[in-house]
């Protein structure tokens, strides 16, 4: 009998996890991101940045566009491996195709804007800047450990990266992606103009307050936890989320033979769903209160405007492909997310909040290290790891190990590692992934020691001071073994 | 006879490009072979920075994205003409 009632518990407490976030996070923010991520990828011509990565492209241009195709070119591995493969093998060569790889993952679109409205702003910029500069070291310190071999393999071409045309973008797909960012950002961005309400009716629907009562006994939560309980509007858009789903299935699968009735009604039902989101609902004895927010009123502004660039401006290739790849997406993630979400939900009651406080509750060099050798063993999919992050912050993790573990986890997925195996081989792999686990570290207790009060003066000096060291190190070693290059040559000439 | 191949590892779009294909190829009732090229050393010989990629003849017509039927039966065509 006390198995049978600790299971129900568990399972309600997966259940429980997945409902609040489908929920409270999935609609305002990660709906807009794939479908951002869907228009970047159809819509962003990629010639337009691989152009600057060829062989012969200057050190600071290669490696600032090498983080720029990370961040906008690669949602997925469809283009992440092979563009990875082209900058290695015939364009600027091994240190901007690590940065591309390593930016990637941890500056794309989805995973950006799920940090940020899961666990917090914070910790999504300092992912991304970290990032950026940790990417462009590792880059550099790569490329110069292997520089002989980076220099000796295929000298061949880079016809392919300069040939390139210089298509820019038509000005309304700029435009179009432009609103799909305003769109998310007025949904989840925290300002006065766009919470506070601006007009209210009530709706006579007797029963809702017993239906609200209903949903908490259903799904019961402790804030002190930091747990989240399903709303009457939760559960108005978990209904919604999931004919979505059912009509997406019929309306984009086969959207490459042209659009059916249910491409439209899919698309109907996610600006209806992204409104009903967008208003405050208040379930009271009387009935339904709606308040029509500023978050509406940007929301339904945005909708329509994106609804007119599509239809009127866009050409029908790239409203397909930007349908089809948005719907690619949510295939391809959105599942994996479900059941991740579940998961961390029914694990999220077996591990007890002393356990995570011992090991990482402090941003010590041990607590952050225990993050990274996590996030390297761990292999979550995409996505998966900011759930998990903020069961382990509710669990009384520190922020500086929990920086520390969101960098590594997605850098150093085991896929990750293979792919950089078989194309650059297993000694710079390796030699990649202890870069990766070091720097980790460094950015968590960096970022740790800021959360605990350190003055962002002193920051930035650690910071500065960590860059000079690195760079004075990498440039006495470039001028050393370019004397030796020297002397070898002049020896052989002799 | 025409040689089309699909390059691509594998993912859902290679998937999808290789229906079209296919489909395109029964369709037109064309005698041609398709062939799948999942290396990635051989999928890099030609010189594409993003798969899916279409070649036809050895001839690469599209990459990064999923055409639709209707451009895939005009690249056909065009190669059927050529031969």
């Amino acid at each position: 009998m006390e198995i049978y009632s600790s299971i129900i518990g568990l399972l309600q407490g997966g259940l429980g996890n997945l409902a609040a976030y489908l929920a409270a996070h999935v609609l305002l923010c990660l709906v807009p991101a794939f479908y951002i991520a869907g228009a970047m990828t159809a819509l962003i011509p990629k010639e337009s940045v691989t152009r600057f990565l060829g062989r012969n492209a200057p050190k600071y241009v290669s490696y600032s566009a090498a983080a720029l195709a990370g961040s906008v070119l690669a949602v997925c591995s469809c283009t992440i491996v092979p563009l990875f493969a082209g900058i290695y093998k015939k364009g600027a060569g091994l240190g901007p195709a690590i940065t591309f790889l390593f930016f990637a993952p941890a500056a794309n679109i989805l995973a950006l804007v799920y940090t940020g409205s899961v666990i917090g702003p914070d910790l999504a910029f300092a992912r991304l800047f970290l990032s950026l500069a940790f990417g462009i070291g590792i880059g550099l310190i790569m490329a110069l450990i292997f520089r002989r071999s980076d220099i000796a393999h295929d000298k061949a071409t880079d016809a392919m990266f300069s040939a390139q045309s210089q298509r820019g973008m038509s000005r309304a797909s700029l435009a179009f992606l432009l609103i799909l960012v305003a769109l998310l950002l007025a949904g989840t961005l925290k300002v006065g103009l766009l919470i506070n309400s601006y007009g209210q009716v009530t709706l006579p629907i007797p029963g809702m307050e017993r239906f609200q009562e209903f949903l908490y006994q259903l799904v019961p939560y402790d804030p002190a936890k930091g747990e989240e309980g399903v709303t009457a509007q939760g559960a108005i858009l978990i209904g919604l989320l999931v004919l979505i789903g059912f009509s997406s299935w019929k309306g984009m699968e086969h959207i490459h033979e042209g659009f059916n009735r249910w491409t439209w009604i899919a698309l109907g039902l996610v600006c209806l769903t992204l409104l009903t989101a967008s208003l405050g609902m208040q379930p009271h004895a009387g009935g339904l209160d709606i308040r029509f927010t500023g978050k509406f009123f940007g929301v339904f502004l945005a909708l329509w405007l994106l609804a007119w660039l599509l239809f009127k401006k866009l050409t029908e290739d790239q409203r397909r492909d930007f349908l089809w790849e948005s719907w690619r997406f949510v295939k391809q993630i959105f599942p994996l997310l479900v059941v991740g979400v579940f998961t961390v939900g029914v694990i999220r009651m077996l591990i007890r909040p002393e356990w995570i406080e011992a090991l990482a509750g402090e941003n010590t060099l041990l607590g952050n290290l225990a993050g990274v050798i996590f996030g390297v063993f761990m292999y979550f999919p995409t996505l998966v790891e900011v759930p998990i992050a903020k069961m382990f912050l509710s669990l009384g993790m520190h922020r500086g190990p929990l920086l520390a573990y969101l960098m590594a986890d997605p850098e150093l997925s085991l896929q990750s590692i293979l792919i950089t195996a078989t194309i650059i081989g297993r000694l710079k792999a390796w030699v990649y992934v202890f870069w990766v686990a070091l720097f980790s570290t460094l950015a968590g207790l960096i970022y740790g020691s800021w959360v605990d009060g350190t003055s962002i003066g002193i920051v930035a000096l650690y910071l500065i001071a960590f860059l000079a060291v690195l760079s004075l190190t990498l440039y006495l070693v470039n001028k050393r073994s370019s004397q030796k290059a020297t002397f070898h040559s002049t020896a052989s000439t002799d | 006879m025409l040689t089309i191949k699909i390059l691509g590892s594998g993912c859902a779009n290679c998937k999808r490009l290789e229906q079209i294909a296919s489909k395109v190829v029964s369709d037109l009732a064309v005698e041609a072979e398709v062939i799948k090229v999942t290396d990635y050393n051989d999928i890099m010989s030609y010189n594409i920075l993003s798969t899916p990629g279409l070649v036809i003849d050895e001839k690469v017509v599209s990459s990064g994205r999923v055409p639709s039927p209707a451009e895939v039966t005009t690249w056909i065509a065009n190669a059927l003409v050529a031969h």
